[in-house]
């Protein structure tokens, strides 16, 4: 096992730098040419980027296809952290020299509330039918449950439809599924970077689909009234400059309240995003996954399935899981609403390779419609433990005088550590990650997002108290190390305050 | 950017002339049919008996639909034409959805033979108080006779366990203490000779999505795997949806001669010769797939059988894909199966690949659980890749933990029960076909019976098949046919027999009153009836079922029947006679559809 550990921690010191091999500072591969701050911002190329998920293979197998190899060989920083964690967990008792999770978006304050309602009487519950094949778009009464579920919480106009529901084994198989119901090979998606990494492999692996980057950055400037706001204008210009490269892009993806910048669109904003998306035929694909997760009451998350009437509702398609919600990451279940039986029916004639056990079909169902529990126990709970979490984190961040994204959804906060960097260079970032982890706390890094500007991390907040403190003791033992100030004059200074002022 | 059409464009200009040559060779292969039904008729009568006379590429599958575009650069330069056939062209018009990818539309589209008789059922099942005439299901392959074992099994106590780690992630190969018991359990109902290893499982939500993961990091786009037909029609699409891959079949039939001294016999010449078919015809085949017990014909291979299969996979560097499904449904003491994982030496450890689930052998297909297991690490590391995809839920993981360590549960109670009862079903069925006079190979395994119902055919032709399927479903009772396991022969069932004795009697009777009409009909459709039974074929139920040839009826008609069915198949079949169908074949060949008409008329 450890020899594995150190073979893959090989291939990950390669990966994040594959198309520049950090040599004297010639940056030159795609989506990697804006990685200094210095530059002028002016040509579009800046604004996007386009994956090559295939740039870092490297061996062939004799045993396998050459996309066999690919997929072997395929890796991203958030796996591979999370496989150095996996080797050496913390634990208070057993193991407390052990790793502290920074960085798996898991919601880990709500064990015992989901532990207790899971036990409960009504969740062990077997006939039959939950034994046999089921129909591949899920069993008819959960998708009546979601149907009824998504009406209630994303406060639908009117009822929304079981027929539009099609439940599979977690979303990451509805990327998979709707990139290639949606894109021939080669085609792609449009995606706003930085955003939560392992899309790019959802879409990819089986589909391969790739991902367009529309950049955002942290520069407050006129029009963007914060940092990395989404403007359509950047969405064009990404579009636009794929189009000129031949690439096919078939579709919007948008991740609401995002990650990890924790942004939650406003209604007008996603307004102008829908639009856009009609205007040039584009799909939209709409990842909710984070919607009861808004801890701040002072928020209001609107879904799209709330709006009274979408720009193009045959080209809209929403995804949402029990994992971020409900914290159960390990339940494997996702549900698509689309109005579109197109793609509704492509999507579950791929189902038989996303089933979801009967009796757990049966447990998220029960899970589901127990309104009462969720308002009144669940949700309430959830949502002051989150609140005391990141008032925790946020203290502790100011107090070390690290610039953040104040955020009102989510697990986690988006970090700026560009000021820790020797260079502005992915490289750096890298390092200081894996001075991170060699030091016992794992974080992701901003490269691990496609983050354009190199420095900036996501830490993950929701877990115990004391975890929390040994992380942000680990974390500033790292940075006390650093050469702070190795860059004169960092673009952080200003961004600190405008940040923390929100 | 330049560089990448110049390549789009060359592969294009590739695709475009190995469709060119891949029509040719078709036409030539059409006109080779027609030759031989006009020397047949010059002839009057023939003397070659029995069905379906074996061509030249009878080894072959044939019928692409389009080819879907290769995905990587260093894919294949080879996208032939040996496509399996999903859809049926007959009742489905393809008709793309503007909203949808060509790859998005051709998987909406691709449905199996039944797949709509599938639905008929699910919108119309039996139920013995609340619909009472609803369809009886003979079709899927299910093991209904031990719920009451297994709902009991699974709703005690210690099944109800939920600690965090069963809610988080479990990493990319399923949790560690469910591979170490799925060692375990394998290592003991497989005979394993040395503990096999739980770095060599991998976990899914059910076997489909194992080869759904094999065939796409084994396979590039367009290149194939082996199988011999009949087989679990499944297969086809779960290879295909997300892995472009391709079957290559090589086709067993029913007929005993030398070297084939049972019916569907799977020999290691039938093997080659499909392997020879289809390099020459430029496919690239990477793997040979085998069920074991087999779907639909209920075969066990015997130890030196199996070794001669993996022998030859190792000679052509064959990976070799075991679906060992219905292992533990060998229902009768007499039958012995053999796992690969038994044998002392593997030919080829490291392209031998392992599939096993509790779907049939615990009759819970609902659970979606399925595992592979492979000695090579390539493999193994290359589809935990895609297990992100595939994965299950904790708590099942968990449960199915319980269940596969609870030896004496299995050993005493379930397996005992089940196969008793696997056997009573059989016998009850048997019995039945026995007195119906229907021909059918008499296995211990599985949950079907594999039956010839070929007699009731007006022609050897697939739509005849279906038109009988669909008289059952009208009868109220499912049956899958042929097709459906791309069986090269028409007119064979499958019949699943894992049901309550009271649902077995209303299908079986159901089914009589189905084959009344048919033969009804048959009688006024044809001059000459077809012989019956007692001639035609039959079937020794104490035995080995044993298939004497069709001697009877006028030679002649009936060879050239066959060959007009397999002409018909071909037609219907391939994509690009679809386009350069008969009607512009013949401006050049002036004569040769009045041939053909001519001979449909004498039908």
């Amino acid at each position: 096992m450890f020899s594995i550990f150190k073979q893959e921690a090989r291939g990950l010191a390669t990966s994040p730098a594959s198309s520049s091999t950090q040599d004297l500072g010639t940056n030159c591969g795609e989506g990697l040419d804006s990685e200094s701050s210095e530059k002028t911002d002016k040509e579009p190329v800046d604004f996007y980027g386009l994956g090559d998920p295939a740039a870092e293979f490297s061996q062939m197998s004799p045993y396998l296809s050459s996309r066999g190899s690919i997929i072997k060989c395929f890796r991203d920083a958030a796996e591979e952290g999370y496989k150095a964690y996996h080797l050496d967990e913390y634990d208070e008792d057993k193991n407390p020299n052990g790793i502290i999770n920074f960085g798996t978006s898991e919601n880990k304050l709500c064990f015992d509330l989901l532990s207790s309602r899971l036990n409960q009487r009504d969740m062990h519950h077997i006939e039959p039918p939950m034994l046999q094949y089921p129909d591949w778009k899920g069993h008819m009464w959960l998708r009546d449950e979601v149907a009824k579920f998504l009406s209630y919480y994303c406060k639908a106009p009117v009822p929304l439809k079981p027929e539009n529901v099609v439940v599979v084994n977690g979303c990451a198989s509805l990327f998979s599924a709707l990139a290639t119901v949606l894109c021939d090979p080669g085609e792609a998606f449009l995606i706003p970077s930085p955003y939560y990494g392992a899309i790019t492999q959802h879409v990819y692996l089986y589909g391969n689909v790739r991902l367009v980057y529309a950049h955002l950055d942290s520069r407050v400037t006129g029009m963007d009234c914060r940092p990395f706001q989404l403007t359509v204008k950047k969405l064009e210009i990404a579009l636009l400059g794929a189009k000129s490269e031949g690439i096919n892009v078939k579709g919007l993806i948008l991740i609401n309240p995002q990650n990890p910048l924790g942004d939650i669109y406003s209604q007008e904003r996603l307004q102008e995003y829908l639009e856009f998306a009609k205007r040039h035929e584009l799909h939209v694909i709409m990842d909710e996954v984070y919607m009861l997760s808004v801890f701040d009451e002072s928020a209001v998350f609107q879904s799209v399935l709330g709006m009274d009437r979408l720009p193009d509702p045959q080209r809209t398609h929403v995804i949402w899981g029990t994992s971020k919600d409900f914290g159960i990451s390990g339940f494997r279940f996702g549900t698509l609403y689309t109005e579109n039986q197109d793609v509704a029916n492509a999507v579950a004639s791929l189902g038989c390779l996303h089933g979801i056990c009967g009796t757990v079909q049966y447990q998220v169902a029960q899970l589901l419609r127990d309104r009462d529990w969720i308002n009144q126990v669940y949700l309430s709970e959830n949502h002051a433990r989150l609140r005391a979490a990141y008032a925790y984190i946020t203290e502790e961040l100011e107090t070390l005088n690290i610039p953040f994204l104040r955020t009102k959804a989510g697990f986690f906060v988006w970090i700026d550590l560009r000021k820790y960097l020797c260079s502005d260079t992915f490289e750096e970032e890298f390092s200081l990650w894996r001075r991170f982890l060699h030091h016992k706390v794992l974080l992701s890094c901003g490269k691990a997002f496609e983050c354009k500007e190199p420095g900036w991390f996501r830490l993950v907040f929701s877990d115990k108290i004391h975890r929390l403190r040994l992380g942000m003791q680990r974390i500033q033992e790292v940075l006390e190390k650093e050469p702070q100030g190795a860059k004169t004059l960092s673009p952080c200074q200003s961004l600190e305050k405008s940040s923390q002022s929100r | 950017m330049e560089e990448r059409f110049l390549h789009l464009e060359e592969r294009r200009v590739q695709l475009e002339q190995r469709r060119l040559e891949l029509e040719r060779e078709h036409e030539f292969r059409m006109f080779g049919v027609f030759a031989q039904m006009l020397s047949i008729l010059k002839e009057g009568s023939g003397a070659a008996p029995g069905p379906a006379a074996p061509m030249p590429w009878q080894g072959l599958g044939l019928a692409p639909d389009y080819p879907r575009g290769a995905r990587m650069p260093q894919g294949p330069e080879q996208m032939s034409g040996v496509f399996s056939e999903l859809s049926d062209p007959g009742t489905k018009h393809l008709q793309g959805s503007a909203y949808l990818s060509n790859r998005g539309n051709d998987i909406k589209f691709k449905r199996g033979v039944t797949e709509e008789y599938i639905e008929a059922y699910f919108a119309d099942k039996y139920d013995e108080d609340e619909n009472p005439n609803g369809i009886i299901n003979f079709g899927i392959s299910e093991n209904k006779l031990c719920f009451d074992l297994l709902s009991k099994r699974l709703t005690q106590s210690d099944m109800h366990h939920i600690e965090p780690p069963l809610l988080q992630y479990s990493g990319w190969r399923g949790h560690m203490f469910l591979r170490e018991e799925m060692a375990r359990f394998l290592t003991y109902y497989c005979k394993a000779p040395t503990p096999l290893k739980p770095e060599n499982v991998t976990l899914f939500n059910g076997c489909i999505s194992v080869f759904s993961g094999l065939a796409t990091v084994l396979c590039d786009p367009g290149e194939a795997l082996m199988i011999p037909t009949p087989f679990y029609g499944e297969i086809s699409k779960s290879i295909y949806l997300y892995g472009n891959v391709q079957l290559v079949f090589a086709h067993l039939d029913s007929k005993i001669t030398e070297t084939n001294t049972r019916p569907f016999q799977l020999t290691v010449e039938k093997l080659e010769m499909a392997l020879q078919g289809a390099r020459s015809e430029g496919v690239r085949v990477k793997g040979l797939i085998l069920i074991n017990p087999q779907n639909p014909l209920g075969d066990i291979y015997s130890q030196g059988e199996l070794l001669e299969y993996l022998e030859f996979a190792k000679r052509h560097e064959l990976h070799i894909i075991l679906d060992e499904l219905y292992m533990l449904s060998v229902f009768d003491e007499s039958a012995t199966f053999h796992s690969v994982l038994s044998m002392d030496r593997l030919p080829d450890p490291q392209r031998t690949h392992v599939m096993w689930g509790t779907s049939k052998d615990f009759g819970v297909s609902g659970i979606r659980f399925g595992a592979l297991y492979t000695e090579n690490r390539d493999v193994s590391s290359a589809v935990a890749k895609l297990y992100f995809f595939h994965g299950i839920s904790g708590i099942t993981q968990y449960q199915m933990a319980q269940l596969l360590r609870d030896r004496d549960w299995i050993n005493q109670v379930y397996l005992p029960t089940n196969h008793s009862r696997l056997k009573a079903a059989h016998t009850y069925i048997t019995d039945e076909l026995k007195t119906l006079g229907i021909p059918f190979l008499n296995r211990n395994s599985g949950l079907y019976i594999w039956i010839d119902l070929r007699r009731y055919l007006h022609m050897d032709t697939f739509e005849e098949e279906l038109l009988l399927c669909r008289r059952f479903l009208d009868n109220k009772v499912l049956l899958s046919c042929g097709k459906g396991f791309q069986c090269f022969e028409p007119g064979w069932f499958r019949l699943v027999f894992t049901d309550k004795i009271h649902r077995l009697r209303l299908g079986m009777q159901r089914i009589r009153q189905a084959l009344g009409q048919q033969a009804q009909e048959l009688h006024q459709k044809l001059s000459v009836p077809r012989q019956l039974p007692e001639q035609e074929g039959r079937a020794d139920g104490t035995e080995e079922a044993v298939f004497v040839p069709r001697q009877q009826g006028p030679m002649g008609v009936t060879k050239t029947r066959d060959l007009f069915g397999l002409h018909h198949q071909q037609t219907r079949s391939s994509a690009w006679m679809q386009k350069g169908s008969l009607e512009q074949l013949t401006p050049e060949q002036p004569g040769a559809l009045d041939v053909l008409n001519k001979l449909a008329d004498k039908q």
